[in-house]
């Protein structure tokens, strides 16, 4: 219970302060996830820096959930080499599918809505935005 | 005007309590659950229940198709059931069909009647607010036959707007299909006066009756309606059944979808003539143990009385609206006039997703709904994604509306 209020805590700390949310205009691949569903509509942009993902940003609106997992996946894959970036955007759906360990420690808050069928959509639309910009570029 | 009977309603307070203790699971729950999400289905009574158990233990067999005593009470039982819905919207016994769902009625109606009666350039009129059940049908319609789908639009308080509707009622339109009471805003349509500037013309009107039957009085013969759909689930009965209220003369033209067993009189090599119906309309085995649990649930709704449960609801309507719109930073849905309402209050907060007000509500055991409520247009109408809804039924009081709003505040002090 203490741990699910802990990773509460971070979760709605990136959704008040998302990291790297912002303008996508200087980005070199733009794709968008978007659930009607819910109204959730997010687009993830990425650059390249020597082969691995330089500058991930996201834009759009959502619900707290949503946001706050495109706010860690943006830190989370930063750095990452395409195919690892992928990789991790994979380990996530399978996190979300089946029963496991987070792909990565940094990712462990979003447990807290692992229970939750209808919120995995809204955990996963960034992810899936950020797979689809990769395989595009 | 509504065409909510009010007459002869006793205004006694329903007993809340007694009612509790008859839904198992809202009596083992107790506090600890709210259950407001009554619009997309609702409990279940130990009457109903015991219905379809008591169904396969003790009346089990096949409906109109065998000569022995227990297929012959089977036969009985079902007939009964169906007698007992039919009567519970004052219409004839065999004009009442049952089908898997008020989708599965719409859709027999679109295929089975409105097709081969559609030509290019006739229009079918649905409403902004429709589910897309009674939505989705007449636009595939339209696309395959030419024809043209127009939208009657709302007023900014969610009722319907005629004005610039001049053609509804024009020799164009072969028919009108329209909700009686919106799944979104709660609004109650004039049904009434569609049916009757509709009959004028010989145009069709198909009610959906899923948020109307079993939570306000409803009587065919009073709204003169063609058609009229709705689901045993959300109203105290069991899920897979639903019915299909159609006028004699409207039953005879519609043709069947599925063919099968016990829907024919004679079946040559060539050609087939169908039973009457309502046998025309019920291919395949029936399901009798959900007929069963159906007219069961018409039962205890009647036990307590339909003016009873309108009044009740409404009455927990109105506490809903008196306090959430002296709350700060909530916009509601749809009109403040009581008359024009039924027991469905959709909301949003300022600056917190539906999603997140319904998690935090049910964290807190207040179930509500939140999403696009199947009114994808309606939400584009109202510039949302999405919305939270609390929906009422007789089991509900004070208590989960007061929980409802202090799961508000709860989720925007979260979210502030």
């Amino acid at each position: 219970m203490s741990d699910l209020s802990i990773y509460k805590d971070v979760l709605m700390d990136h959704y008040r302060n998302p990291r790297n949310r912002g303008d996508l205009a200087d980005a070199e691949v733009v794709r968008r996830g978007s659930n009607p569903r819910c109204g959730d509509d997010i687009e993830v942009g990425v650059n390249f820096a020597d082969g691995r993902l330089g500058r991930v940003k996201f834009r759009g609106r959502g619900c707290s959930v949503c946001l706050a997992s495109a706010s860690m996946m943006t830190e989370a894959v930063t750095g990452k080499s395409q195919q690892d970036a992928r990789q991790l955007a994979e380990a996530m759906q399978v996190w979300f599918t089946a029963d496991g360990e987070p792909p990565t420690e940094s990712l462990q808050a979003l447990a807290a809505v692992r229970g939750s069928s209808a919120r995995k959509r809204c955990v996963l639309l960034a992810w899936e935005a950020l797979d689809d910009a990769l395989a595009a570029a | 005007m509504p065409d909510v009977a009010m007459k002869n309603c006793p205004l006694d307070v329903l007993d809340v309590a007694t009612i509790v203790a008859d839904f198992p699971l809202l009596a083992r729950a107790g506090d600890s659950l709210h259950y407001l999400d009554n619009a997309a289905t609702t409990q279940k009574p130990n009457v109903v229940i015991d219905a379809i158990g008591d169904c396969y233990r003790h009346h089990y067999g096949p409906v109109h198709r065998g000569l022995y005593p227990l297929a012959e009470e089977a036969s009985k039982c079902y007939e009964i059931a169906r007698g007992i819905v039919a009567k519970f919207i004052a219409a004839p016994s065999e004009q009442l069909i049952f089908t898997r769902s008020a989708t599965e009625s719409i859709n027999m109606v679109a295929q089975g009647w409105a097709r081969s009666r559609l030509r290019q350039g006739d229009q079918i009129w649905v409403t902004r607010m429709e589910h897309h059940s009674n939505y989705l049908p007449w636009q595939a319609l339209c696309r395959e036959t030419g024809a043209q789908l127009c939208i009657i639009d709302l007023k900014a308080d969610g009722s319907l707007d005629f004005d610039g509707c001049s053609s509804l009622y024009g020799s164009r339109t072969k028919l009108i299909a329209v909700t009686q009471v919106s799944n979104v805003l709660g609004v109650i349509n004039p049904i009434k006066d569609i049916c009757a500037r509709a009959a004028e013309q010989g145009i069709a009107v198909v009610v959906d009756g899923s948020q109307s039957v079993g939570h306000m009085p409803v009587d065919v013969a009073e709204l003169n309606c063609d058609f009229l759909v709705f689901s045993a689930h959300k109203m105290f009965g069991p899920t897979g059944i639903g019915a299909l209220y159609g006028k004699a003369e409207r039953l005879s033209e519609m043709e069947p979808l599925l063919l099968g067993g016990g829907m024919v009189d004679d079946v040559g090599e060539c050609d087939s003539s169908w039973a009457p119906y309502p046998a025309k309309f019920e291919a395949g085995s029936q399901n009798l143990a959900d007929a069963l649990g159906f007219s069961a649930a018409v039962n205890y709704l009647e036990t307590i009385g339909m003016a009873v449960v309108h009044k009740h609801v409404s009455d927990l309507t109105q506490y809903a609206l008196n306090i959430l719109q002296r709350m700060n930073g909530i916009e509601l849905y749809g009109p403040r006039d009581l008359c024009q309402r039924g027991g469905i209050v959709s909301f949003n907060l300022t600056d917190v997703h539906p999603h997140d007000v319904g998690q935090v509500a049910g964290e807190r055991g207040v179930a509500i709904r939140a999403g696009h409520h199947c009114c994808q247009p309606l939400m584009q109408h109202l510039g949302v994604a999405a919305t939270a809804r609390a929906s009422f039924a007789p089991y509900n009081s004070h208590d989960d509306v007061d929980a409802l709003a202090d799961a508000i505040l709860a989720a925007q002090a979260m979210f502030a």
